[in-house]
This record gives C-alpha cells, sequence and structure tokens, in this order.
C-alpha cells in the first residue's frame, strides 16, 4: 500500500513536469516553429494536454464505460462542429450579408 | 428510517436466488461507490457539451472573420494568461495529491492539500481580476464603446464578437473555480463531520474530478484565446503596460 | 392489510409527522413520480386554456376577443408550458420514475435524494416561468401582459429586442433543462447499475430501453439549449454580440444552438411513448413480442441519428445549400427505426389474443394518428415541399398528431395501463372507453383541417387570416370543443377511479414484465418483497398465458 502510494505521487510528479513542458512549447511555439500553422499546433498541443489530463489525473484509464460514454460525447460535440463548420464554408450571403460587413 | 443512517458499512446487500440455488448479490443505491463516480462523468459531459457549444460558437465566427479574431488575440496579456495556466496547472496536482492521502489515511495531509488548492484558485480569480480590470481601463469590457457597435470607438465585427466570447467564456470558467471552491469548503466540512472518510471517499474523489474538468477546459480556453494571435506580435504584451 | 407506499415513505431528511410533509420530502420514486403527474398535468390544462383561447379567437377572420398581441403571448403560453413544463419533463419524469425501478427489479432510483431535488429544481423552473404571468397592468379597462411574446422558440433577435418579460422565461427554460439533466443522469445510473440479478440489456423491457435512450438524449442535448439561453440572456443584458446583427452576430447560429437541444427533445418525447406502446401492445395481445431487439436498436438508433438531423428546421433560415442537402439526406433516416418499430407492432398483433381494454384502444389510436404525423414528417423533410410548408399550419398539423397524437395519447394509454399498478384501484372501463372515442373523434376533427389549411398556405402564429380559411379554422374549433370535453371528461373518470374504483388484483391485465409481479397493489414501499434473479425475456407468452411465475418471495414456480 505504501509503495503503491509512493508509485502514484510520483506519476502525479512526472504528469505534473510533462503539462508543465507542453505548457512551456505553447508559449514559445507561436515565434519559435510552424508559425503559419500557430491555431492548429495550439490546438493539438491542447488535445494532448487533455489526453494527459483525462488519462491521469481524472483516471480514465481502464474505465471501459465511462470511456465509451465520455467518446460518445466528445464525437456529438465533433459532429455538431463538423455540420456547423460546414453551413459557415458554404455561406452563401457572404456579399449581400450585413453581418459579414457593416450596412453603409 | 433506514436511510437516515449514513453508515454504509451498516448497510447489507440483498442476494438474490436462481433456479439452480445459486446466489447473486443484488446491487442496492445505497453505498453504491461505482455508481456515484458514473453519475458524476455525466454530469461533467453535460459540462464538456456546454464549453464544446461555446467553442463551436467561437470558431463560427473564427471562421467568418480569421484576421480580426488574430488581431484581437494578440491584444490579450499572455503574461496574466499564462501565469494563470501555472496556477492551475499546480492546484491540479495539489488537488490530486490531496486525494491520494485521504485514500492512504493521512486525513490531516489531504485537508491541507484542500486549502493549497482553495488558495490557488484564490490566486487564479485574483489574477483574472487584475486582467479585467486593466482590460476596462484599456476601453475594452462589455457594455464600453468599443464593443457596441456604430461609434467611434468601435472594433470591427470579428474584434467585438472575440471580446464578446472570451468576457463570456473566462466568465463563465471564472464561475466555475468560484463553485469549486464553496465544493472544496463543503468538502472540507463533511471531512470534518466525519461523513468523508478514507474509505469513504466518494465525494472527495468526484470533486477532485470536476477540478480536474475546470482545468481541462483552461487547457483549451487559454490556447484558443491568447495564443492564436501571439504570432503577430512575438511575445508582446499590448496593454496593461 | 400490509401497507402500501401512500402509508409510509421515505424522506430527505427528517422523520415529519404530517401526511403533507411527509409527501413533500418523500425520496421515494412512486411519489414523486405521482406529484410529476399532478404538477404537469394541472399545467396541461392551463395550456389548454390558452389553445381554446386562440380558437375562439380564430373562429371568424378579425379581431374578435383578444388583442393581437395577447394572441402573440396566448401561443407562447401554450408553447412554453406544453414543451417545458409538460411534455419534455412527461413520460420520463411520472412512468420513469414509477415503474422503470420496478420494471428491472431495484428498490429506487439510484440517487433518491438528488431525485427529490430534481423535482424542486422542476417547480422552481415552473414558478420562474409563470411568474411573469402575474406581471400585468391595467389600461383602459384591459389586461396588458407581460409574458413573452417571441413563441417558445425565442428566435434571435426578436427575444432580444422584445419588452415584455422574456428573461424569466429563458431563466425557467435553463432550469427546467438542468431537471430535465438530472433526471436523465440518474435513469442512466439506475439502468445501468440497479438492474437485478441476471436481467442483461436484452432481458429489459423495452418501456427502460426507451427511458435509456431518452436519457442520453436528456443528458447531452439539453446543455447545449442550456447554453444557448445563457449566451442570449448575456447577449440581452451585457450586448457580447454573438446573436445581434448590428455587431455581426450570426441569428442563425441561434436557431442552430436552438435546435440542436430542441429536435432530438421530439425524440426524447417520443421514445419512452414508443416504449409505452412496446409494453401495451403484447400485454393486450398476449403474444411475445415481435422483434424484441429490432424495438430495443431501433430506439438506441432514434436517439442516435436523432442528435444529426436539426437543421431540417432552418430550412428557409438562411442557411447553405450544402447543409439543407445534409440535413434532409439525415431526416430520411429517422423513418427507417420508427417503420421498423410499427412493423413489428403490427406482427406482434398478428395471430395474438387481442384484448381491446381502455390502453390497447389507446395503442391502436395512436397507430393510426402517429402513422399520420410521421409520415407527414417524412413530405416536410424534403427540402422542396418544405419551402411552400414551413411555417403553415401543415406543419402544425405534423407537430400535433406526432406529438399530441402521439406522445400525449401514449401517456394516456400508459395511464390506463398502468392506473391499477398505482392506485390499486380499477377506473370503470365503459366510460374510459367512451373517454377515448370522444377524444380520438375530436382529435381528428381538430387537427386534419389544418392540413388542408397549411396546404393552401394558412401560416401558423397569425392573429388573422383571409375568408376563404375560415372553414377549416371553424372546423377545427368545433373539433377543440369535443376535444376538451373529451379530456374533461377522461380525467373525471379516472378521478372517479382513485375514489371510488374496485380495488384490483397485483396484475390485472395478465402482463409479464417485473412490475406486475409486486406482493400488494399499490405497491409496498421497497417495492418487490425479495430481488428476483432474472433469467427470462421479459414478454414470455404460452397460449395467452405468462410463463414466468413468482411466489411470495420472488421465486420461480412455473
Amino acid at each position: 500500500m505504501v509503495t503503491n502510494y509512493k508509485a502514484e505521487k510520483a506519476s502525479y510528479y512526472k504528469v505534473l513536469l510533462g503539462l508543465l513542458v507542453l505548457t512551456a512549447i505553447t508559449f514559445v511555439q507561436p515565434s519559435m516553429f510552424l508559425t503559419h500553422y500557430t491555431f492548429g499546433m495550439q490546438m493539438l498541443i491542447g488535445t494532448v494536454k487533455a489526453w494527459i489530463i483525462l488519462m491521469y489525473y481524472m483516471h480514465l484509464k481502464g474505465e471501459v464505460l465511462i470511456g465509451w460514454t465520455v467518446i460518445f460525447a466528445v464525437f456529438l460535440v465533433a459532429f455538431f462542429f463538423a455540420i456547423v463548420m460546414i453551413d459557415v464554408n458554404y455561406f452563401q450571403f457572404a456579399d449581400v450579408s450585413h453581418i459579414t460587413s457593416p450596412a453603409q | 428510517m433506514a436511510h437516515d443512517s449514513h453508515d454504509s458499512h451498516e448497510y447489507v446487500p440483498e442476494i438474490a436466488v436462481d433456479r439452480d440455488g445459486n446466489q447473486h448479490e443484488v446491487q442496492g443505491w445505497q453505498g453504491d461507490t461505482y455508481g456515484g463516480k458514473l453519475g458524476f462523468w455525466l454530469f461533467m459531459l453535460t459540462e464538456v457539451m456546454m464549453f464544446g457549444s461555446m467553442f463551436m460558437v467561437l470558431s463560427y465566427y473564427f471562421h467568418l472573420h480569421p484576421q480580426d479574431f488574430l488581431d484581437a488575440s494578440a491584444g490579450l496579456n499572455r503574461v496574466l494568461g499564462g501565469t494563470n495556466t501555472v496556477v492551475l496547472l499546480v492546484s491540479a496536482l495539489t488537488m490530486g495529491l490531496g486525494l491520494l492521502k485521504m485514500r492512504n489515511g493521512d486525513v490531516k495531509g489531504a485537508k491541507l492539500m484542500i486549502w493549497a488548492t482553495i488558495l490557488l484558485a484564490l490566486v487564479f480569480l485574483g489574477v483574472k481580476a487584475v486582467e479585467w480590470t486593466a482590460e476596462y481601463h484599456h476601453g475594452i469590457f462589455l457594455g464600453l464603446d468599443a464593443l457596441q457597435s456604430g461609434n467611434e470607438h468601435s472594433l470591427p465585427f470579428g474584434q467585438i464578437l472575440f471580446f464578446g466570447m472570451y468576457f463570456s467564456m473566462t466568465g463563465l470558467h471564472g464561475v466555475h473555480i468560484i463553485i469549486g471552491i464553496g465544493l472544496m469548503l463543503w468538502l472540507l466540512k463533511r471531512i470534518n463531520s466525519g461523513k468523508v472518510t478514507p474509505e469513504h471517499n466518494i465525494l472527495h474523489f468526484n470533486i477532485a474530478l470536476y477540478w480536474d474538468l475546470v482545468h481541462l477546459i483552461w487547457v483549451f480556453v487559454f490556447p484558443y484565446f491568447y495564443m492564436i494571435g501571439a504570432g503577430d506580435i512575438a511575445g508582446g504584451v499590448i496593454h496593461g503596460h | 392489510m400490509s401497507k402500501s407506499y401512500f402509508d409510509e415513505t421515505h424522506c430527505a431528511f427528517g422523520h415529519p409527522k404530517s401526511t403533507f410533509m411527509q409527501w413533500m420530502l418523500t425520496i421515494d420514486h412512486k411519489r414523486i413520480g405521482i406529484m410529476y403527474a399532478v404538477v404537469m398535468f394541472t399545467f396541461f390544462f392551463v395550456a389548454v386554456a390558452a389553445a381554446l383561447t386562440m380558437r375562439f379567437e380564430l373562429f371568424a377572420p378579425g379581431q374578435q376577443f383578444i388583442e393581437a398581441q395577447t394572441f402573440n403571448q396566448a401561443f407562447t403560453l401554450h408553447g412554453v408550458i406544453m414543451v417545458f413544463l409538460f411534455i419534455i419533463p412527461g413520460i420520463p419524469a411520472v412512468f420513469g420514475n414509477i415503474v422503470m425501478p420496478l420494471m428491472i427489479g431495484a428498490k429506487d432510483v439510484s440517487f433518491p435524494r438528488l431525485n427529490w431535488f430534481t423535482f424542486w429544481l422542476y417547480i422552481l423552473g415552473c414558478i420562474i416561468a409563470l411568474s411573469s404571468l402575474f406581471n400585468f397592468s391595467i389600461a383602459d379597462g384591459s389586461v396588458v401582459f407581460n409574458f413573452a411574446d417571441t413563441g417558445w422558440t425565442f428566435y434571435a433577435p426578436y427575444s432580444l429586442n422584445t419588452d415584455t418579460n422574456v428573461v424569466t422565461t429563458l431563466v425557467a427554460a435553463f432550469i427546467l433543462g438542468m431537471a430535465s439533466i438530472l433526471t436523465g443522469l440518474n435513469f442512466l445510473v439506475t439502468i445501468h447499475r440497479l438492474r437485478a440479478p441476471g436481467m442483461d440489456f436484452f432481458k429489459m423491457p423495452l418501456f427502460v430501453w426507451g427511458i435509456y435512450a431518452t436519457a442520453w438524449i436528456q443528458l447531452l442535448a439539453t446543455p447545449v439549449v442550456g447554453i444557448t439561453l445563457v449566451l442570449a440572456l448575456l447577449e440581452k443584458y451585457f450586448g457580447i454580440g454573438i446573436f445581434d446583427p448590428s455587431k455581426g452576430g450570426d441569428p442563425v447560429l441561434f436557431q442552430h444552438l436552438f435546435w440542436i437541444y430542441s429536435h432530438p427533445a421530439v425524440y426524447l418525447m417520443i421514445l419512452p411513448a414508443f416504449g409505452i406502446m412496446s409494453e401495451i401492445i403484447p400485454a393486450f395481445s398476449r403474444r411475445e413480442i415481435f422483434g424484441y431487439r429490432t424495438i430495443a436498436l431501433s430506439s438506441a438508433s432514434i436517439a442516435g441519428v436523432g442528435y444529426l438531423v436539426w437543421g431540417h428546421h432552418l430550412f428557409t433560415s438562411g442557411m447553405s445549400d450544402m447543409a439543407k442537402t445534409i440535413f434532409s439526406f439525415l431526416t430520411f433516416f429517422v423513418a427507417i427505426p420508427t417503420g421498423i418499430k410499427f412493423y413489428d407492432w403490427i406482427a406482434t398483433m398478428y395471430k395474438g389474443k387481442i384484448v381491446l381494454d381502455t390502453p390497447m384502444l389507446w395503442a391502436l389510436g395512436t397507430i393510426i394518428t402517429f402513422a399520420i404525423g410521421g409520415l407527414s414528417g417524412v413530405t416536410i423533410a424534403m427540402i422542396g415541399s418544405d419551402i411552400h410548408l414551413q411555417d403553415t399550419y401543415y406543419t402544425i398539423a405534423h407537430f400535433h398528431y406526432a406529438m399530441l397524437g402521439g406522445v400525449v395519447f401514449l401517456f394516456f394509454a400508459g395511464i390506463h395501463y398502468w392506473f391499477p399498478l398505482v392506485f390499486g384501484k380499477m377506473y370503470s372501463e365503459v366510460q374510459a372507453k367512451l373517454a377515448f372515442v370522444i377524444l380520438f373523434i375530436g382529435f381528428n376533427f381538430l387537427w386534419f383541417p389544418m392540413f388542408i389549411a397549411g396546404y393552401l398556405g394558412m401560416p401558423r402564429r397569425y392573429f388573422d387570416y383571409l375568408p376563404e380559411f375560415q372553414i377549416y379554422h371553424q372546423f377545427s374549433f368545433w373539433g377543440a370543443i369535443i376535444f376538451v370535453v373529451g379530456l374533461v371528461y377522461m380525467f373525471y373518470v379516472l378521478i372517479q377511479g382513485i375514489r371510488n374504483g374496485k380495488p384490483t388484483t397485483p396484475n390485472p391485465w395478465n402482463a409479464t414484465t417485473l412490475e406486475w409481479h409486486l406482493p400488494t397493489t399499490p405497491p409496498p414501499l421497497e417495492n418487490h418483497t425479495k430481488v428476483p434473479y432474472v433469467d427470462f425475456r421479459p414478454y414470455e407468452y404460452h397460449h395467452g398465458q405468462p410463463v414466468v411465475k413468482f411466489d411470495e418471495n420472488m421465486k420461480r414456480i412455473d
């Protein structure tokens, strides 16, 4: 039990270290590398961080039922995103719309 | 009335017997730790849907006004935002360690860790207050001219929408931080009155989960608002000086 | 005489002596379900009154009794009550609470105190929703109400500009949404955790499947509308700009967010109703249900596909053609699992020993009315015809055939079916059947003319109309009168049943599912005497008799 505690504590610190490193990368990325893809890179780093938090801090690792419910929810959000983004991507009225350019 | 005895040690599960005489333990709603965990995860999924929808709104307008969004983002104070990111990161650690201590019987250490988390949460709110105050003095706040349409200070549409969502989302996140502080104080009360113990720590477990979720939301809120426009002015801090 | 749940209860806290406080603080799922039913049907009649007011007004062209503004508030009141206070909590809050735990052999739901809290959250929402009704003033001898006039959809930007009291309605909808989420959460955990030993998912009664699918919609769709209403409030009071076209906000985005919830919400309403149908059809055909797995999985797939079709409400709102095409395509898919269910029910009745008791009459009536409602839905899922029919009485008729003729009719079916279980007494079958006939005739007189009026171009939510539509409105009016008479009569019969009904046995319908194997009726506080081991399918009949039998200690004796 005690060794388990120590091991878990150590893993918490390791995860903290990983997250701090990723946060540091978040900061330097826009001026250091792949600067034309800042948005994508930032979201990618965010996803990696989220993954680590979910798996280790939130103990999702090994949870089958709960894992699937999370996947289902994330899939739904992703689907809503996809459709709404398709809609805005094919926005047909940009030339005449007042929400893209103010009424004169 | 049986259910008023909180000590779930007394609860003896019923046994169901099948036709071959085999015994099967019946899961009751009393003392169902896994059920409590499942229920709280389901609750957190509703938070995911809520913030997911707000990110959808944000992305919708980012797509319509990409340059405005980058310009507005470049104007946010990355030093304060980054400080808060680290504060929240460390608070997630203290919360996790607190739970670890609780599970291993170190109630005193657990309480100390919860207090540390509360302290860090207050620091987060303090930094947030400083940041919003600076933005207010800079003329950018809900209700000020810059975020209204049709006057001389009006920002472009994309920037109005960016800041509208910025104040809404960081504001709602802040509300979650405040609720989190309330929950932690309640947890301390329950620990002190012996309702949460190393054996029955589901409340502690769930509040730790909640705090991780608050952290998780910030993991996306932070880059989406503060970092996407950071490339324009490398490491720059526009206002607050 | 053994004690029933009417005689004793567990409370959220304390040990109150008075019966009244015991009801207020009860955590017993059966009592909470009954309280939901009482509150919901009270509001149901308020909304019926609002609708009847509109029918009176529309009896002839021009102004009759009320102002145009009052008319707008009347349809908003009707919509808000019927949707948020009545039909969304609807069957899950009443029968999900009363029957679902009994069906899976549980003592209560997973979080009984949360259930109690949810009920009072719902009451709080109701109070806030209707509070602005009492905020009226009297000017020039006529009453001026301050109730919202936006329609129940709160479309931006009008809802952000109107002077009426839309804020309380928005807050109320948010709180009622939270109550709905917590109900769904409670049921999901209950179904996952508290099924009797041996009962796997494919041994659950189909009503439980309906509740399960519904609970997922309650849980994951409701937060979207919750945050939409919060954003609308922030927009209204802080001007964040996202739904305000003068700041670049897009009102169509509000419609997206609103319908991401509100469309799945109609499946949230109908799925437990289909569950009731799946209980009644085998019980009154004395035959095992045909295609158990297909019905169960079609509930799940209706819930799944139902998340993905919200955009068919936006065909005329300025959405891109690409998105319209996708949504029209996806919408057709919903008809497939729904059709599967209908064929399964009809196949169940084939060669069965059909008993035409009142619940079965309601179920059979619903097969007709919902078929009309469902198929007319397919016609407006097509973009071309929808451009013509959107926002006309055709859509209104479709919606009411599906919701009133589907959900509410099956709700009534469920009330007649589980009435002896809940009260231990029986209503007068003859009178209940008569009430059904009146309601069924009134219903069709009320709504069918609207299909024609809408097809010819009568727009919905209009205070006035052209003279050529008068004949349809008058047909509807008389239909409405018959319908309301039937409603009052039906509730009279039920209340007479509660007061003077003959006592019944625990299983008056020869049904098979676990809720009919209780030791006494009404059931005792903690349900079954012992939790049974479930190694049988839910609807096993042999020569018209239930196969599975239990003794008083829930031991199999067949």
